[in-house]
């Protein structure tokens, strides 16, 4: 996690810091780069050691359909009785030489359904950090100019209920208000069945709805894609936007009390000018390093987001695999999310020591 | 102060993201699902999921629904009937002992024009048996010693078992679609796109477009001569759903034409009140039951009170006092039955001998049994079940079975529930007395409700063994009379609910939802659900 400096720090720290930026800057970067390995590492092994402790796939299929020995003797031929460090052991080998395996129940290469499904999940969470940013940024700046004033209470309110609403049930009411009532957006799905109809007829799709919708050249496809996507990133975006209210606007209000907001309200700036161009700049670089939790949240979200509204990426086949005991698939899938996750906070790390000087290294 | 210029600015700000969805929205009545939306091919929803399509490697639901429609078989039922007959064959019958032949139809063809001849269907069965993957079928054709193929259309099976009467279900069963031996591998698991590249159909449809668990494009197949016909629609288009209360939503829509597999019991009831749709009902393979272990259930073989016969009338007592309509209607809105025989309504030689013997809800009778058998009340019992394996609602259910015992005063039930992979170990160890369990039939026989489950060393381990069963049971399998092989389940049957190795409970009811304007759904003893059956408008 980055550390920042006191704000009020005196400018000979931060003059030294940026004297020793040299070296100090890249041997951050590198114990940062670094610490991507165990923590990955740590993961991958917890899942291994969870997911068997659950029990394995053939007693979850055929429990109530063999015998004990029937049982026995599938769960020996499949090696899942042999001892589990050496089952971890041949784990670790394979993951090192980029072996992920197949997915016991389908057969799958695990590298397949990263590549089929990861795509699904990644237009999913741009929506959602769209959303995040389009409602959470603006409403921040508005929650802090009305400071302790109604229509601050309201904003603050609205973001506790967008971070506390467990993602399902926002999805819920969300598709209740306007799918069923309203019927005003799809039910669920990423696209309607003639969409993806069309859509199946691509030479290699990307898997991104929207970019294969641009290609086909059908703005009916494309408004189609659009509006299924419209309810799941809200389900999922809104959750990331509370959060986002809330600090712009602990931020903005912080920065709009420091001297150099006062020197230029006194110079007569106009106050949306103040907010906009003064407050919310400096207000932003928090928001960089929540960006790398909120990747962890926003994935943990799209489970939940796409088993309701059938949006068929990661997610959802995470938690496919996870009833089924499938090992191999659910190892692979929490590898690529510890991935995901792993570098996105390397990047913030990274960005934000650039953007900001007080970044200690 | 904020001047007016700002207050626009900060509402055009907050307006933005609204109006965008807003736009979006009003943009959805064109291009939302509706429908038919190829033509008037019919869009069918299910949540089932196909693991392969390949026939070796898949052995569920999800993956035979598919099988069905592009598959052909050597025998077939057709739809409103689970008796088999020639699908693409000409002939299928017994032609010596253990020696079962078809003759297929001349000119059999694939829909990629490879002619289907006798060596395809030597080599479908063939390959499963030498691929034996652990998630397929193989095991159903462990009667099969040998296969030749004197010419292009004749195929004789020799049989282990003499002219075993379960052989022509087994070849309509999920081991029984017959592939095409120059697309499909001898030895490994063909993959899904292969299959699709190669038309390797010669069932009723083809797959035109395929999207693994998400959506299957299927048109007629010229080609097919067999049993069902030609389809009656111009293709049909099934999307597989996660979350069937999606399901429900889009076929209540008119999003989908046909919802099939599976709504839950609240949603079929309310959707059996909606004029826009119309609810299909057939009978269900499904059954679920309790299991009595012989040797730790009360009066049991290896309790310090042991008695057989106190120990017989402990479970015609329980048999007696449970009411399974009471727990059709309550848990299951109706979308299981009553299940008063081990063979389910709707398979041959299906009966009532358990209404017949101890009632339903009788706790009179329950009273009389105990007492003539000496046995004092109440009886305390541990009785198990499952709640993450056989749907949400086994624990209302068995939570409603322990108040019925408890409400008559003759039982003190304790219930518990365990987790499934710890519970499908527990179970066999001798751990529960009296446990929940479930069966999805492998084939529509009789014989998959008796022999697994009642013959010496099944799978059940329940310590239950009665030589004159095991005898009926092998007879049965091999009796060639109709009637008499009927006559012989019905006495087995007889056999086993008074002894009471196990208490079926509920038979699942096959549920399909329909548009208004869609027609032709059927539901069968075969569990096979038709796409060709199907019209619109």
């Amino acid at each position: 996690m980055t550390t920042v400096t006191a704000p009020d720090a005196p400018p000979g720290a931060t003059a030294a810091i940026r004297k020793a930026r040299g070296g100090g800057f890249w041997r951050y970067l590198l114990v940062r780069f670094l610490l991507i390995f165990p923590t990955i590492f740590i993961l991958v092994s917890l899942v291994f050691f969870l997911m068997r402790l659950t029990g394995d796939p053939i007693t979850a299929s055929l429990g109530d359909r063999l015998s004990p020995d029937q049982l026995a003797e599938r769960i020996h031929a499949a090696g899942y009785d042999r001892p589990l460090i050496v089952q971890y052991l041949e784990y670790l080998a394979n993951i090192f030489t980029g072996n992920f395996g197949s997915s016991i129940t389908d057969g799958r290469p695990v590298t397949e359904i990263l590549l089929t499904y990861g795509s699904a999940t990644l237009e999913l969470a741009i929506y959602a950090l769209i959303v995040a940013f389009i409602v959470g940024i603006p409403l921040g700046m508005v929650a802090a100019y009305f400071r302790d004033r109604w229509g601050d209470a309201a904003l603050r309110i609205f973001a506790i209920l967008c971070y506390a609403t467990p993602v399902f049930f926002a999805g819920l009411v969300l598709k209740l208000v306007f799918a069923v009532w309203l019927k005003a957006l799809p039910v669920a799905g990423r696209a309607s069945t003639r969409t993806e109809l069309k859509l199946q007829q691509l030479d290699d799709p990307t898997g991104i709805y929207l970019i294969d919708a641009i290609r086909t050249g059908s703005s009916s496809a494309i408004t189609d894609v659009l509006t299924h996507a419209v309810l799941p990133a809200l389900a999922l975006g809104l959750l990331t936007a509370g959060v986002f209210l809330r600090l712009v606007r602990t931020n903005v209000i912080g920065t709009l009390s420091r001297d150099y907001v006062d020197a230029a309200r006194s110079r007569g700036v106009r106050e949306y000018r103040l907010v906009r161009r003064h407050a919310l700049k400096p207000a932003l670089v928090p928001i960089i390093t929540v960006i790398g939790l909120q990747i962890a949240m926003l994935l943990g979200g799209a489970v939940l987001t796409e088993t309701t509204f059938e949006w068929k990426g990661l997610g959802f086949q995470l938690a496919e695999y996870l009833s089924k005991r499938d090992f191999v698939a659910v190892q692979g899938i929490v590898a690529l999310l510890a991935v995901i996750v792993a570098l996105t906070n390397f990047i913030v790390d990274l960005i934000a020591a650039i953007l900001d000087p007080r970044v200690r290294y | 102060m904020v001047s007016v210029s700002h207050k626009t600015r900060v509402l055009a700000a907050l307006a933005l993201p609204v109006s965008a969805a807003l736009v979006l929205a009003g943009c959805a009545s064109d291009a939302g699902d509706n429908g038919g939306a190829e033509g008037d091919s019919i869009i069918v929803g299910t949540t089932d999921k196909v693991t392969f399509l390949d026939p070796a490697g898949s052995y569920d639901n999800g993956s035979f629904a598919v099988m069905n429609q592009v598959f052909p078989f050597l025998l077939n039922s057709k739809p409103g009937t689970s008796d088999v007959e020639p699908d693409i064959a000409e002939s299928a019958e017994y032609t010596g002992e253990g020696e079962y032949t078809v003759v297929l139809k001349s000119g059999l063809k694939f829909a990629n024009g490879h002619d289907l001849t006798s060596s395809d269907v030597k080599f479908s069965f063939d390959r499963q048996l030498a691929i034996a993957d652990d998630n397929g079928p193989w095991s159903l054709l462990g009667a099969i010693d040998s296969i030749e193929t004197p010419d292009d259309v004749t195929v004789v099976f020799h049989l282990k078992n003499g002219n075993d009467q379960t052989f022509p279900q087994v070849l309509s069963s999920p081991a029984g679609p017959i592939v095409d031996e120059e697309v499909f591998s001898a030895d490994a698991i063909t993959p899904d796109d292969e299959i699709v590249a190669g038309e390797a159909f010669a069932g009723p449809y083809t797959i035109t477009s395929y999207k693994f668990n998400e959506l299957i494009q299927f048109a007629p197949n010229e080609a097919y001569q067999g049993l069902l016909g030609a389809p009656k629609n111009v293709g049909v288009t099934l999307k597989y759903y996660t979350d069937a209360s999606n399901l429900k939503l889009d076929v209540q829509e008119g999003n989908i034409d046909v919802a099939h597999r599976s709504l839950s019991a609240t949603d079929i009831a309310d959707l059996r009140s909606q004029d826009s749709v119309k609810v299909v009902d057939g009978p269900g393979g499904e059954i679920r039951y309790i299991v009595f272990n012989f040797n730790t259930q009360p009066f049991g073989a290896t309790t310090p009170e042991a008695d057989p016969a106190k120990a017989l009338a402990v479970r015609q007592a329980i048999a007696a006092t449970i009411d399974r309509q009471e727990i059709a209607t309550q848990v299951y809105k109706d979308t299981y039955t009553p299940l008063f025989s081990y063979v389910p309504q709707g398979l041959t030689g299906a009966t009532e001998v358990l209404k017949d013997l101890y009632g339903d809800g009788d706790v009179e009778k329950a009273e009389e049994i105990l007492a003539a058998a000496g046995v004092s009340t109440p009886v305390a019992i541990n009785l198990q079940y499952n709640p993450d394996h056989y749907g949400e609602s086994s624990a209302d259910e068995y939570a409603l079975i322990k108040d019925q015992l408890d409400a008559s005063g003759l039982f003190t039930v304790n219930l518990n529930a365990t987790e499934w992979t710890q519970y499908a170990k527990d179970r066999t160890a001798d751990l529960y007395p009296l446990y929940q369990l479930g069966w999805f039939p492998d084939y529509s026989d009789a014989d998959n409700y008796l022999t697994p489950f009642f013959v010496t060393d099944n799978f059940l381990v329940n310590h239950y063994s009665n030589a004159e069963v095991d005898e009926l049971i092998v007879k049965q399998q091999t009796e060639v009379d109709h009637d008499a092989r009927t006559a012989l389940i019905e006495e087995i049957q007889a056999k086993v609910a008074a002894d009471l190795s196990t208490l079926p409970l509920l038979q699942g009811a096959q549920v399909a939802i329909t548009g208004k304007d869609v027609s032709g759904a059927v539901l069968d003893g075969s569990f096979k659900f038709r796409f060709g059956t199907l019209t619109k408008g």
